[in-house]
């Protein structure tokens, strides 16, 4: 029972991820064109979720403790080094910001779908039918 | 919050394509006065908006400036403003550079549409777990 829970907590912080990283690649293509602007990107929220359950991670003792995990504020902002500047010292490419932003679509989905799916079996487990 | 998140997305992604649009209007004014004796060509830098202090993920035009390239020296011996030499100034846009510029201006005007697109959709799915 608990578990379902659990898993749309998950899902509720995969959308957040999605929605922060879209936030960042916004950033990054609006400033395509702004001199020495160096473009970021968000931590994985594999890694996040997995940082978040090592160290970081409060115990509850209690069922009704509120969790430890923080969601999209535990995602560290990253800054590409890699990527050759243009002249004007711009690292902006609007290819890599075009996958970043769909990969950040598809993430967003994904989580809507699996919490909507919890949200079915919460609502058929109630006996109200979907 | 997520749906603050996106908001700021969507803004981010409209200041873009407004500042984008503005790079055009510049753009075409060069253009347009690619033949006007002693024009120079107006160009101005991209800028992120900064508030109370902090940047955000705002972008704006910077205050217009003119090129300080030489102006182009037109052999035109019967014009009315070609001095002794039969030369007169003309401007100093070149068609090319401004064609490139535009192309550049609408490609990432592009990007910043579809971007608002998607973060649209992304929202809108959003609002849909309240339906039904």
């Amino acid at each position: 029972m608990f578990d379902q829970f659990e898993l749309m907590r998950m899902s509720k912080d995969l959308a957040l991820h999605a929605a922060a990283r879209q936030s960042v690649v916004a950033a990054n293509l609006a400033n395509a064109d702004t001199p020495g602007y160096k473009a970021a990107d968000l931590q994985d929220f594999a890694e996040t979720y997995r940082s978040a359950e090592g160290v970081a991670d409060l115990r509850r003792t209690r069922p009704d403790h509120l969790p430890g995990f923080a969601g999209e504020g535990a995602a560290r902002r990253i800054t590409d080094n890699a990527v050759e500047p243009s002249p004007n010292g711009n690292t902006v490419a609007l290819e890599t910001e075009l996958v970043r932003s769909s990969s950040a679509k598809r993430q967003h989905d994904v989580a809507l779908a699996v919490y909507k799916s919890s949200l079915d079996l919460l609502r058929s487990a109630l006996g109200r039918g979907r | 919050m997520s749906t603050g998140d996106l908001f700021e997305s969507s803004r981010a992604a409209t200041s873009a394509m407004r500042a984008q649009a503005q790079r055009l209007r510049l753009i075409s004014e060069n253009i347009a006065n690619a033949d006007t004796p002693g024009y120079r060509r107006k160009t101005a830098p991209f800028e992120q908006v900064v508030e109370q202090g902090r940047p955000t993920n705002e972008v704006r035009l910077g205050p217009v400036q003119l090129s300080r390239a030489e102006l182009d020296r037109v052999h035109a011996p019967g014009h009315p403003l070609a001095d002794e030499s039969g030369h007169f100034s003309g401007s100093n846009v070149d068609l090319v550079i401004e064609i490139a510029d535009a192309r550049e201006a609408q490609r990432s005007y592009e990007a910043n549409l579809k971007l608002y697109e998607q973060t649209r959709q992304m929202s809108r799915s959003l609002l849909d777990l309240l339906r039904r």
